[in-house]
């Protein structure tokens, strides 16, 4: 069933256009990871999903609601969250604080929540209470995450969240990542370590200057050798 | 006719105050306009022009004033290049500390420095006479040409008054001229400059400080040199005003009057633009000339008509901010930007 | 005197003008950090408050509310009202005038921003002139004595004791909100970082009206105090003391609530010292010196933001 649709989408900055008639589709509880060399539109796209940049033609559905034009603090109480690829923590705020500010939407008591996130990412129950920016990289990486998953998302959207990481550090993320489906959420992820992303990914799209080019399963783009020699580096 | 004379007499005196602004505005186009140097310290430079050229060319302190420096004099044309020449100094020496600073912080620093020169004028009053100001400043040719046209008049008895009265005037026309041509040759000289490669780095440095200074471009110099050459500016700007009023004090160069107003010439005639500038001065001075007129009619005392003017004048600056922040004349593109 | 028996009283000025710096810094630095600009027109609004509370105050005096004075302070209930009353006037001015103003021009950038809240402050500033007239309005006729305290050689006035205090509460206040309440956390969160803030649902239009009311209600404060101070208040009193409310910001550290506190004190402290020096004339300056000093030594700040 299909959680997010982005339809033929163009989007980009002021005049210039990055994406070009775009289209992706998200499905309940999948992992999708959108791949393709630098300045292909990535990052672009998921602003475009979250509300961050308008597109300016297209459609993109999201749970039954036409979400293009709507602003972030709409699209993020229809139930999608997203982490950017930097900046992506309150640095001067405790680990706490960072998640407390997740759930600023809801007035009720959300302790419940805060336990399940330190469940997911035990490290973080450890430093509460230590401000974030004082953390290493793959520790505010977390925080991030979990911050986007205060309000139960269904999908999360997350940019690059192994980059300017160690590669064990990286694979420890990807492990959280697949924790995090388990819970029932959706994720999109744009990712520059293909290879890592994809192997956990149930399907998978080739962006290039800013269009489509390919799109299979997660297993099937890892095979596939062209794809591997044009996008992942040989 | 007498009526009409004394219109005439009137719009001589109007643009001989619009076209020091515009002076002043000219001024301030390279700092800000075109450098984005964020001066709100203009006063202080006017303050200190005037006050610099008065001292040169004026007399020496009588006994009651309590001023013992200065009065060396010379002659109208010293004073204004002395005034340059002492404001570029001060530049210089206020630059080499606040540059290198963010805009709001040289903002800041601006104000301070205004602040920090009147004070200078109004306590130290073996230099300046303090609050009490200087007066009988010479202007130049007066003698001449005052005494050229009291002698014509005087020869002439039988004239008609309109005709009396314009003559009488003639200095004031002397002065008009002699300002439009400092005006014009500052004008032509920055219209040079300005297209000019120094020019497209200043404007460069505007647009984007890094990457300009990843050019190589030593942006610190540049911007001092900005800095500099405006400030010789604004004090030609306040040479040519005491020289008019033949009076300064420190209350002369209040904010509103010293700042304010030329940063909304130059904003409302368009920022980085010379042309822009000048026209600013004109429509601005001329609407603040006009509220003058309108506030006569008005039940109000004069200093509640005074800042009514004011807040008038604030909000036509909100107006431009809000609806056309890039001004009447906006920058022309001179040359495309160095990617 | 010596110069140094002179030292102890001039700290207790320093303390004094201090904390009504202060309170006007925090509300700067607030300003700075969350909505991205220097606010040139927040001495204004500290004269705004001072204003409002002297019209009131006259006002409520005409409808016959009492005014005896509260034991060895020089004002009662009826200034009492009046000073609380003046700030959320202010407040609600202030908010008014970002949602006619800032507010549309908050896409324009800081730059822009701060050229508007000149024209702003100039505006203000005449605004008042043209109310009550460019002379100086009386607070209290009255001479209040001092109270002297031999062991430390100072004198100190019963009202200069409850500015000090004052001040102190709304500190504690302030970091308590920004400490442990909701808001006061998304106060925090917007100043790291607005986008982020606005990614995550924080309702960043809220953040700013909590904003304005925090900074406009401590400037109408130091404004009143100022005025209890002074014993009177004139139209420019904002504006004069504008250059010494940043000076104490950058001092503290630009976008740092605490450090607007220490630099506020340290600059009042200052100014009130140096009078042992150089003339009573030249404090401005001295605000000033130590601003630059500090930028061309620590631009951060005594408690400067990393980021």
């Amino acid at each position: 069933m299909s959680l997010l649709t982005v339809e033929q989408v163009t989007s980009g900055y002021g005049d210039m256009e990055v994406l070009h008639d775009v289209s992706i589709v998200v499905n309940v509880q999948e992992i999708v990871t959108i791949i393709g060399p630098n300045g292909a539109g990535k990052s672009t796209l998921m602003k475009t999903i979250f509300g961050l940049l308008k597109p300016t033609t297209g459609a993109i559905q999201f749970a039954e609601h036409g979400i293009d034009g709507l602003s972030p603090d709409r699209i993020v109480r229809l139930g999608m969250a997203y982490v950017p690829q930097v900046e992506n923590v309150f640095p001067s705020l405790t680990v706490r604080e960072n998640l407390e500010m997740g759930a600023f939407i809801r007035n009720d008591d959300f302790s419940d929540r805060i336990s399940e996130m330190f469940a997911l990412f035990p490290v973080l129950e450890r430093r509460g209470k230590q401000q974030v920016g004082k953390m290493s990289g793959g520790e505010r990486q977390m925080v991030a995450m979990a911050r986007a998953l205060m309000l139960n998302p269904q999908l999360i959207l997350l940019d690059e969240p192994s980059a300017a990481l160690a590669p064990n550090l990286a694979q420890v993320i990807f492990e959280r990542i697949v924790a995090v489906n388990e819970t029932g959420v959706a994720i999109l992820i744009v990712e520059q370590n293909a290879k890592g992303s994809l192997g956990l990914s149930d399907r998978g799209y080739v962006l290039a200057g800013g269009c489509n080019r390919f799109t299979d399963t997660g297993e099937n783009l890892l095979a596939n050798e062209e794809i591997g020699q044009l996008y992942l580096g040989g | 006719m007498e009526h009409f004379v004394g219109i005439l007499n009137y719009i001589v005196f109007f643009a001989i105050t619009a076209a020091t602004y515009g002076i002043l505005a000219l001024g301030l186009n390279i700092q800000w306009g075109n450098t984005g140097l964020f001066n709100i310290g203009i006063a202080g430079f006017y303050a200190l022009g005037a006050y610099t050229s008065a001292l040169i060319s004026g007399l020496p302190p009588s006994a009651w004033e309590g001023r013992t420096f200065g009065g060396f004099e010379l002659p109208f044309i010293f004073g204004l290049l002395g005034a340059a020449v002492v404001c570029g100094v001060v530049a210089l020496i206020i630059g080499a500390p606040t540059l290198r600073l963010r805009t709001d912080y040289l903002a800041i620093a601006t104000i301070g420095i205004a602040e920090t020169i009147r004070l200078v004028l109004s306590n130290e009053a073996w230099l300046t006479s303090g609050v009490w100001g200087l007066q009988q400043i010479p202007a130049p040719l007066y003698n001449s040409i005052h005494g050229a046209t009291t002698r014509y008049l005087q020869g002439h008895p039988g004239l008609p008054m309109w005709l009396h009265d314009l003559i009488a005037k003639s200095y004031d026309w002397f002065y008009l001229a002699l300002v439009l041509a400092i005006l014009f040759i500052l004008y032509l000289i920055l219209e040079r400059l300005v297209r000019s490669p120094w020019g497209r780095v200043i404007r460069a440095i505007r647009e984007d400080e890094d990457a300009t200074a990843m050019l190589g471009k030593n942006t610190f110099s540049f911007k001092m040199q900005a800095l500099v050459l405006g400030a010789m500016i604004m004090g030609i700007g306040g040479s040519v005003y005491a020289h008019y009023a033949r009076f300064v004090s420190p209350a002369s160069f209040k904010p509103l009057y010293g700042t304010f107003i030329i940063w909304v010439m130059l904003i409302l005639g368009g920022s980085g633009n010379n042309k822009g500038a000048i026209l600013g001065s004109f429509t601005v001075w001329g609407i603040w000339a006009g509220t003058d007129f309108l506030t006569k009619y008005l039940p109000f005392s004069a200093t509640q008509s005074a800042s009514l003017r004011v807040i008038l004048i604030a909000i036509l600056l909100e107006v431009i901010l809000l609806w056309r922040p890039q001004g009447l004349l906006p920058q022309k593109k001179h040359l495309s930007t160095p990617k | 005197m010596t110069i140094l028996a002179r030292i102890p009283q001039l700290l207790v000025y320093g303390i004094i003008s201090g904390s009504i710096i202060s309170l006007g810094g925090i509300g700067v630095s607030l300003t700075y950090s969350i909505l991205g600009f220097s606010n040139f027109a927040h001495g204004d609004f500290m004269a705004l408050g001072a204003y409002i509370a002297l019209g009131l105050f006259t006002l409520l005096t005409g409808l016959g509310i009492p005014n005896t004075t509260f034991g060895p302070l020089s004002f009662g209930f009826g200034f009492t009202v009046a000073f609380i009353l003046a700030i959320g006037l202010t407040v609600i001015a202030v908010i008014l005038i970002d949602r006619l103003l800032f507010r549309r021009l908050r896409r324009a950038g800081p730059i822009i921003l701060m050229m508007s809240s000149i024209g702003v402050s100039l505006a203000l500033r005449n605004i008042l002139q043209f109310s009550w007239g460019p002379q100086p309005h009386y607070y209290n006729q009255l001479i209040q004595p001092a109270i002297l305290i031999p062991a430390l050689n100072i004198r100190i006035k019963p009202d200069e004791v409850f500015i000090i205090v004052v001040a102190i509460v709304l500190v504690v206040l302030v970091h308590a909100f920004m400490r442990y309440t909701k808001m006061g956390k998304a106060m925090r969160a917007m100043a790291d970082n607005a986008t982020l803030a606005q990614v995550t649902g924080i309702n960043t239009d809220r953040v700013i009206i909590w904003t304005w009311v925090i900074g406009a209600g401590l400037a109408a404060t130091a404004g009143i105090l100022a005025g209890i101070e002074n014993k009177f208040i004139t139209p420019e009193l904002g504006w004069q003391m504008l250059l010494s409310i940043f000076a104490g910001v950058v001092l503290g550290g630009i976008g740092n609530p605490y450090g607007a506190i220490l630099g506020g004190m340290v600059i009042g402290i200052s100014e009130e010292v140096s009078t042992v020096f150089i003339s009573t004339g030249y404090k401005p300056v001295v605000a000033f010196v130590i601003m630059i000093l500090m930028l061309l030594v620590k631009p951060t700040g005594l408690l400067g933001r990393k980021n």
